[in-house]
């Protein structure tokens, strides 16, 4: 079975003015289909960086990153986009929500773009994953309307509602109480083991480390 | 859909931002309405005029020779050119026969020289309905509101009808008696007194060297035969028609057998100086369209269009500006937004479309309300036809008061317009956001 996720020597370089900063030194990891990864890591590890490339908003200095075999260092922004929108799911930190948006629409966004479901298959799917997230209540709502963990309901609808292959989810729980946090952490798996998503989150937090069933450490840039 | 839908709901959003700009941009439309129904009224008043006081749609008119050196602005066998032009021309309303002439008119005030327009009101019955009588206010010292006299007495003999600004400058009432001085082509001069029978507003420009007349005290004075007229002016369905037809009636008259004159586009009084420089004799015709006969007023619509597009053009310049930096701010504030949604998977391209939806929308909201103020405003005006006190200024707009025209084309345009040029303002910093990497956008801080 060919990985999810297949990062090879990937090596990342940032200019910063005239000196170069090296934030990931050859970093090479698989992740089979169906894992519920954490990447663990002080802040400045390089956590964040992993998930970009994962998430092909960023592409190596050199390495390859592979997702289902498909190698992305090669695409254009566009096929970048399609592949995003096709076949992940992003969960941010700060939730990240449209604030314009209500629940509802929040969620519908990226079924919208994707533009090959009808108005009803749409409505029924929005129905079902606000439903699972524990929402229904509040789906008129608007973003500035809700609590936090509230709002990465939403964050975790909006990324699963188009049955993406992986989840990316940046720090998840760094904006919540702790309660709250390991609620989400608890949802998020429970799609997981329902749905079998791939689910790979950064985070810095032993508790939520304790979550997960893979725990990938990573430090000054490699793994530990 | 979904784009409209942000547009939109941004824009509601940031109601404060909205509706500022929306400010600016529906005043620069009022403005520009405004000046547009100013400029169409001097272009209507110009085509009311001319084709009161100078000419029809069409004129056929021409000069006659008795000898190489001597020429006057007449048709002769009037009868037969008519009848030749009521037959051949498509879309005709009417034909009527005017006279024309130049003279002295002189009153208690003293003497002003007119362009004489010699009228038959059995020919033309409508000729009263299209001037508008000027109250004595108008013309005499201490005058009241009052309207007096009455136009279609011009049917009466050795009548005249004066404009305003001469009956001020001769001192003469409704009732007056007047004396007309006319210079006969052999030198000899005619004279012949004439009651002022009716007073009309001035019409600007034209009407301050315009008198009317009735033909048969004009011919009195010229000593013409029955059957010879100064031009046949012809009305037509429609005016936009006037250039076409004009072409076919030279084609229709030159096989009918009669000499014409080159086509120069200009008034008949210009071309004096080339007629009497020939050296043919007998009778030329010489057709022409209002337009020509007007040709040397038209800078007055031609200056008003350059100031309009001047102010409108500054004005302009400020409001993309200052929609420019507006949607710099608004990108700006919402760089984390946009990061947020190419992660997910919004193209270039739909970035690019989110921000111009919103400048379109805001530019359509915005000038549809300006262009209807501006609609309303100048009806208000018109209504209230507001005075011109200035002479030179009345001559300048063809009216003693500020004409306003609304044309509904003029407000879609503007609209358009002005809608386009929101659009083109938002088009740089909406590329800006499409440029946008989504890990830069995303890890942006405002």
């Amino acid at each position: 079975m060919k990985p999810a996720v297949s990062l090879q020597k990937v090596v990342k370089d940032y200019p910063l003015g005239k000196v170069t900063v090296r934030a990931l030194h050859g970093v090479s990891l698989d992740i089979q289909p169906g894992e519920f990864t954490a990447i663990a890591g002080p802040s400045g590890s390089g956590k964040t960086t992993i998930l970009n490339m994962i998430g092909c908003m960023d592409v190596p200095s050199s390495g390859s990153v592979a997702l289902d075999g498909t190698e992305t260092s090669q695409l254009s922004d566009a096929q970048l986009t399609r592949l995003r929108l096709d076949r992940i799911g992003f969960i941010f930190q700060s939730f990240n929500l449209i604030n314009v948006l209500d629940v509802r629409q929040n969620v519908e966004f990226p079924l919208l773009l994707q533009g090959k479901h009808s108005a009803r298959e749409r409505a029924e799917r929005v129905s079902r994953m606000v439903e699972r997230v524990g929402l229904a209540k509040h789906a008129k709502q608007r973003p500035n309307e809700l609590s936090g963990g509230q709002r990465q309901r939403v964050a975790i609808a909006r990324a699963l509602v188009t049955n993406p292959a992986i989840v990316l989810a940046d720090e998840p729980t760094a904006n919540l109480d702790s309660h709250t946090g390991h609620e989400i952490i608890e949802l998020m798996r429970e799609m997981n083991e329902k749905d079998h998503t791939t689910f790979i989150f950064s985070t810095h937090d032993p508790r939520v480390m304790e979550c997960a069933h893979r725990v990938v450490k990573v430090a000054d840039g490699v793994l530990a | 859909m979904v784009l409209a839908s942000i547009a939109l709901r941004n824009l509601v959003q940031a109601r404060r931002r909205t509706l500022l700009l929306s400010t600016a941009i529906g005043l620069v439309t009022t403005l520009l309405v405004l000046l547009l129904s100013i400029s169409a009224g001097i272009s209507d008043n110009l085509v009311q005029s001319a084709t009161t006081l100078s000419s029809g749609h069409v004129v056929v008119a021409g000069f006659y020779k008795p000898s190489p050196t001597l020429g006057a602005p007449l048709v002769t066998d009037a009868s037969k050119v008519r009848a030749i032009v009521e037959a051949k021309t498509p879309g005709l309303e009417r034909v009527v026969a005017r006279g024309r002439g130049w003279g002295k008119i002189v009153g208690p005030g003293g003497s002003v020289q007119a362009s004489l327009s010699g009228v038959t009101l059995s020919d033309e019955p409508g000729f009263a309905d299209t001037l508008q009588l000027a109250p004595r206010s108008a013309y005499l010292e201490g005058g009241g509101p009052e309207v007096v006299g009455d136009a279609r007495r011009i049917g009466e003999p050795d009548a005249l009808i004066l404009f305003a600004s001469h009956a001020r400058r001769l001192e003469v009432d409704v009732g007056d008696l007047v004396t007309i001085v006319t210079e006969q082509t052999d030198g000899r001069s005619n004279t012949l007194d004439v009651t002022v029978v009716a007073i009309a507003r001035d019409m600007g420009m034209l009407s301050s060297w315009s008198a009317i007349i009735d033909e048969p005290s004009l011919k009195k004075l010229y000593s013409l035969k029955g059957d010879t007229t100064g031009a046949l002016w012809v009305y037509l369905d429609d005016i936009a028609e006037s250039e076409r037809t004009m072409t076919s009636l030279r084609t229709t008259l030159a096989q009918e057998g009669y000499a014409l004159m080159d086509y120069q586009p200009v008034p008949f009084w210009m071309k004096f100086e080339v007629v009497g420089g020939e050296d043919w004799t007998g009778q030329k015709l010489d057709l022409t369209t209002w337009a020509d006969e007007v040709s040397f007023l038209m800078y007055t619509v031609v200056a008003f269009d350059i100031v309009t597009v001047f102010i409108s053009s500054i004005l302009l310049i400020i409001i993309a500006i200052g929609i420019s930096n507006t949607m710099f701010n608004t990108v700006r504030e919402r760089t984390r937004e946009i990061g947020t949604m190419r992660a997910i998977g919004l193209r270039r391209r739909q970035v690019l479309w989110l921000f111009m939806l919103e400048a379109i929308f805001l530019g359509l909201f915005a000038t549809t309300c300006g262009a209807g103020l501006g609609a309303v405003l100048a009806l208000a005006l018109d209504a209230a036809a507001i005075p011109v006190p200035i002479e030179a200024m009345q001559a300048f707009l063809l009216s003693d008061t500020i004409p306003f025209s609304v044309r509904p084309l003029a407000l879609s345009g503007s609209v358009a317009f002005l809608t386009t040029c929101t659009a083109l303002a938002a088009l740089w910093p909406s590329y800006r956001a499409a440029l946008l990497r989504p890990i830069v956008a995303l890890g942006y801080t405002a």
